[in-house]
């Protein structure tokens, strides 16, 4: 299965460094979407299906805590999967997001706590990403 | 608070570079490194229980190795992007620094970066900083200073 992908976030080098740690990571792709703030980001997802939710916590126009409780309000976005990825390091706000459903990575993050992450939250297990460990015969008839 | 304030600007500065940067950040500098302008600023404006600014400064040689490390090698050669990965440094000190001087349940506002080209930064930065924390980083050496208007005293302390 490939994930489409949406990335909300103010900073576009952050967006891309997402995006890039993403394709590095070998998560199963489908297309990934860009939005500079919560609103830009609601609409995409108006529009697009996605999988996977990564979002910023201070952004212009709608903040990422305000879109996240938008999209829990609606019933068909209420399960999607979210990774807040912030610098935010207030536990109140952390506390509150996750009441919200939301994973946390905290940047600066290493590009494998992402991945992991996002495989936990997403559901692949490993077998699926690295795919099946292929066991050597040696020929011999039981 | 001084010290503390000057302790942990250190500590997210250097933990920046590092993490998100991948590139290590050396407090002895170089005489080469300390004589390296500091060419390219960022400041970061917060408000909650503190207000203030915090300002990254850089030297212009060191930008494309920061953003080649964030954003790989093609993307590194583009200026506006460089400004830009600078400006997420900044983003990420801010936003790594303030609960360790105010507590880890304040809840703080970011604004988003704004780069002052040539290091000439806003008029209220002449004002005496919390804390400043210089590092050597490749040929050249960045600087971290945070600025506290509102919220609580702010004696200036330094760290290398």
């Amino acid at each position: 299965m490939a994930f489409n992908v949406l990335v909300v976030d103010d900073s576009a080098v952050m967006r891309q460094m997402v995006v890039r740690t993403l394709r590095m990571s070998g998560v199963p792709l489908g297309s990934v979407f860009e939005a500079g703030n919560g609103e830009e980001g609601l609409f995409v997802l108006q529009e697009q299906w996605v999988d996977l939710l990564l979002l910023d916590i201070n952004m212009p126009v709608m903040n990422g805590e305000e879109m996240l409780r938008r999209l829990r309000a609606n019933p068909e976005t209420e399960q999607l999967a979210v990774i807040v990825v912030s610098t935010e390091g207030s536990e109140t706000r952390l506390a509150v997001l996750q009441e919200l459903g939301a994973s946390i990575v905290r940047k600066p993050f290493a590009p494998e706590t992402l991945r992991d992450t996002i495989l936990r939250v997403t559901g692949v297990t490993d077998v699926e990403y690295y795919g099946a460990v292929p066991v050597a015969s040696d020929d011999s008839d039981f | 608070m001084s010290s503390t304030t000057a302790q942990s600007l250190s500590r997210a500065t250097t933990a920046t570079f590092e993490e998100l940067a991948l590139l290590f950040p050396e407090t002895e500098l170089s005489p080469e490194q300390a004589a390296a302008p500091l060419d390219v600023g960022v400041s970061v404006e917060f408000r909650g229980p503190l207000t203030g600014r915090l300002v990254v400064r850089a030297s212009q040689t060191i930008l494309p190795a920061i953003a080649a490390n964030m954003l790989g090698e093609e993307e590194s050669k583009q200026l506006p992007l460089q400004r830009d990965a600078l400006g997420e440094i900044g983003n990420v000190i801010c936003g790594h620094v303030l609960p360790l001087i105010a507590g880890a349940d304040k809840i703080f506002n970011l604004a988003a970066p704004v780069i002052h080209e040539s290091g000439v930064l806003p008029q209220r930065d002449r004002d005496r900083p919390a804390a400043v924390v210089q590092v050597g980083v490749e040929d050249g050496r960045a600087e971290a200073v945070l600025y506290i208007f509102a919220g609580a005293a702010a004696g200036t302390a330094s760290a290398a």
